[in-house]
């Protein structure tokens, strides 16, 4: 009697710690690559074959900007200058972007760039008045079931993005595992992204991008800065009369 | 910033000093085609966003330097290329989408080095699409 009392509670016991030690989320920790066709970066919708509805006085802006650099094929990323969002998570310029993932915060590295997000939940995020704005802006996440919801705003003015948006954007994320496994065995990570920007659109632009997992992937180093410097040093030393150290 | 340095003695400072303003984008290259050229290496430098190459090139205009721009090091890595594979002083032969006005130089797609080893795209397997989009990754 006392040895299946005992076994039962030893049962419960082991039950009780599988489900403490289940995954209270999906884990999407680790390394992740274009999904999709690689002319499209995995993103199924791009301002290359959709209509934007943006108002007037922004796409003057927009024109005037693509006026500029197109005909000299300038890019901001030609000039190291990260993709900032949307584009970071729509494409990273084709390169493969890293998940690191605990309960309470999100890393997201895109190796262009070495662009890193970082997506706060609960009572890990900072004040609103600590957020400082930028390129990729201030993330908060949340779960709804197995999909990871990331909202973000202080997004600064960026007429150099596929999809052009004020200081006034906000970007919402929604990540989720495919249920099978692609044609290759990989798992399959689908970003639903909503853009919204009363400045800039009269209605939220939307587009998808699709990442499959790397097996034990690394993301490379990726350094640009360099040579930025070394012409800055070479005009300071020019300016001095000598030679570059 | 990716103009490629012109570091024959006498003309590094000039050069340098002009390289911010002559930078060439993936757009303005052919990615539909692929040329190969022959030359001796005179400078190389495996960088991001874009490595720089200039080769001495013997053609009809004769003896001359030709630059050349090529992918990230990051897809260079990815595509084979291990630092120290190419050196000043090397005959290599590069395959490059010519620009699309028709000016020298152009953007590497693969480089065949000395000694047979090779890196870079798979020229007769091109996928243009593919080499477009990791060119502008910036």
């Amino acid at each position: 009697m006392m040895r299946k009392l005992s076994l039962a509670v030893a049962a419960t016991l082991l039950t009780g710690v599988a489900l403490a030690a289940a995954p209270k989320h999906p884990d999407f920790t680790g390394v992740w690559t274009n999904a999709g066709a690689p002319a499209m970066g995995g993103t199924t919708n791009t301002a290359a074959n959709v209509v934007l509805p943006m108002l007037p006085g922004p796409k003057a802006r927009v024109d005037a900007y693509n006026k500029l650099v197109q005909p000299l094929g300038e890019t901001p990323g030609g000039w190291c200058l990260g993709t900032g969002l949307p584009g970071s998570m729509l494409g990273s310029g084709g390169y493969p972007m890293e998940i690191l993932q605990r309960e309470e915060q999100i890393n997201i590295v895109y190796e262009a760039h070495n662009e890193a997000r970082r997506v706060y939940f609960g009572a890990r995020n900072a004040p609103q008045e600590d957020r400082v704005p930028g390129r990729n802006g201030y993330s908060t996440g949340h779960w709804e079931g197995d999909t990871l919801v990331v909202e973000t705003d202080n997004l600064v003015d960026q007429i150099d993005q596929r999809f052009a948006h004020s200081d006034e954007a906000k970007v919402v994320e929604r990540y989720h595992l495919e249920p099978k496994l692609d044609d290759k065995g990989r798992r399959v990570l689908v970003a639903d992204m909503t853009l919204t920007d009363p400045k800039f659109y009269s209605a939220p632009v939307t587009a998808q991008k699709r990442w499959a997992q790397v097996p034990n992937g690394r993301l490379l180093p990726y350094e640009c800065a360099e040579e930025g410097w070394n012409a800055r040093l070479a005009e300071i030393a020019k300016k001095a009369g000598v030679a570059v150290p | 910033m990716n103009k490629f340095f012109i570091l024959a003695s006498g003309v590094a400072f000039a050069a340098l000093a002009t390289s911010a303003s002559a930078h060439h984008s993936a757009v303005q290259f052919d990615f539909t085609k692929q040329v190969p050229i022959k030359g001796t290496v005179t400078h190389f430098r495996a960088i991001n966003p874009h490595m720089q190459l200039i080769l001495r090139v013997k053609d009809a205009k004769g003896e001359h330097l030709v630059e050349f721009e090529g992918h990230s090091t990051n897809n260079m890595y990815r595509n084979g290329y291990r630092k120290g594979m190419v050196n000043e002083g090397d005959v290599i032969t590069v395959n490059v989408a010519p620009l699309k006005n028709g000016g020298e130089g152009g953007y590497v797609v693969s480089a065949d080095l000395a000694g047979g080893t090779h890196f870079g795209m798979v020229s007769r397997s091109l996928d243009a699409a593919k080499i477009q989009q990791q060119a502008e990754g910036k």
